[in-house]
């Protein structure tokens, strides 16, 4: 399933622009650190961060996409640096455990 | 020399936190690596010539890195951290480098060395070409790529806008929102 798949099936919110790719599984956390050892490539990385520092992450972990839960709002820098890396920076209303659940639903896993 | 294609993995991963301080005479900048949280009260202490005051801590990690291939194992000891650039100084080599990578969809990640130190011993080219291949084996390269460079490549560190990847600034003020169930 790809990024641009995903965001009509789940009615996620994209807040910047990005080039689509395939979704390889999730990954949940709010640190960036932990992100940085155990992320995979290709993840789904829900958290409710919204630093900037999390686009950085992202891209060095090269994740599919990254969608802040809970509808938490998302500061323009944090978007604009994300649209300048191409990555794609999703928002969800749904608290991070729901939409876990939904995704599971998918078919699609922590790796 | 090694035949080997090396293939890296991260190995000693240690979670402690990363402090920057400053003297406020010399305005040297310091920075170390520690797993004792004790040391975050962050007071203003004196050594020899310097008056250092804590500038930032962040939560952070350290690491090595070790061949799957061949066990050679890469200590990565003298890194403070990634730092990635926010293009604030046009006349920046990093920044430079950026625009000439862009196109090629390859991003530039500066490592920092531990200061003062690094400024006289900085992390050499062959490790941070190690470190790019590591980001680099973890990806999809067909779609980008990331080239790791100095930190000596910023055109004034006292300027410098860029941002350390470090779990930092990262306690939202944004409360629950309302329609959100209470738990019990």
């Amino acid at each position: 399933m790809t990024v641009q798949e995903l965001i009509k099936i789940m009615g996620l919110t994209p807040l910047s622009t990005f080039e689509d790719r395939e979704v390889k599984g999730v990954f949940i956390s709010d640190m960036v650190s932990d992100v940085m050892t155990a992320a995979k490539s290709g993840n789904l990385w829900l958290t409710i961060q919204t630093h900037k520092s999390i686009v950085s992450t992202a891209n060095l972990a090269d994740v599919s996409a990254v969608v802040i839960t809970g509808g938490k709002k998302v500061p323009q820098e944090t978007i604009d640096i994300a649209s300048k890396y191409n990555i794609a920076l999703l928002s969800s209303p749904l608290p991070t455990y729901t939409l876990a659940i939904k995704l599971h639903e998918l078919g699609i896993e922590a790796e | 020399m090694s035949d080997c294609q090396h293939h890296w993995v991260m190995t000693n991963v240690k979670y402690g936190f990363v402090i920057f301080e400053k003297c406020y005479h010399c305005k040297e900048l310091r920075t170390y690596f520690t797993e004792d949280d004790s040391l975050l009260l962050g007071d203003e202490y004196r050594e020899g010539e310097h008056f250092y005051n804590r500038l930032e801590s962040a939560q952070s990690f350290t690491f090595d890195l070790i061949c799957t291939r061949c066990n050679r194992l890469e200590t990565f000891n003298d890194l403070i951290g990634l730092f990635y650039c926010t293009s604030c100084m046009p006349n920046c080599q990093v920044e430079k480098l950026q625009q000439q990578y862009a196109p090629h969809k390859t991003w530039i990640m500066v490592a920092f060395g531990v200061l003062p130190d690094a400024k006289k011993n900085p992390i050499p080219q062959a490790k941070l070409d190690i470190l790019s291949d590591y980001f680099n084996q973890r990806r999809d390269t067909t779609r980008s790529r990331i080239k790791i460079v100095s930190f000596e490549l910023i055109a004034d560190l006292a300027r410098c806008k860029g941002g350390f990847i470090h779990d930092v600034g990262l306690l939202t003020k944004e409360g629950p929102s309302e329609e959100r169930k209470p738990l019990f």
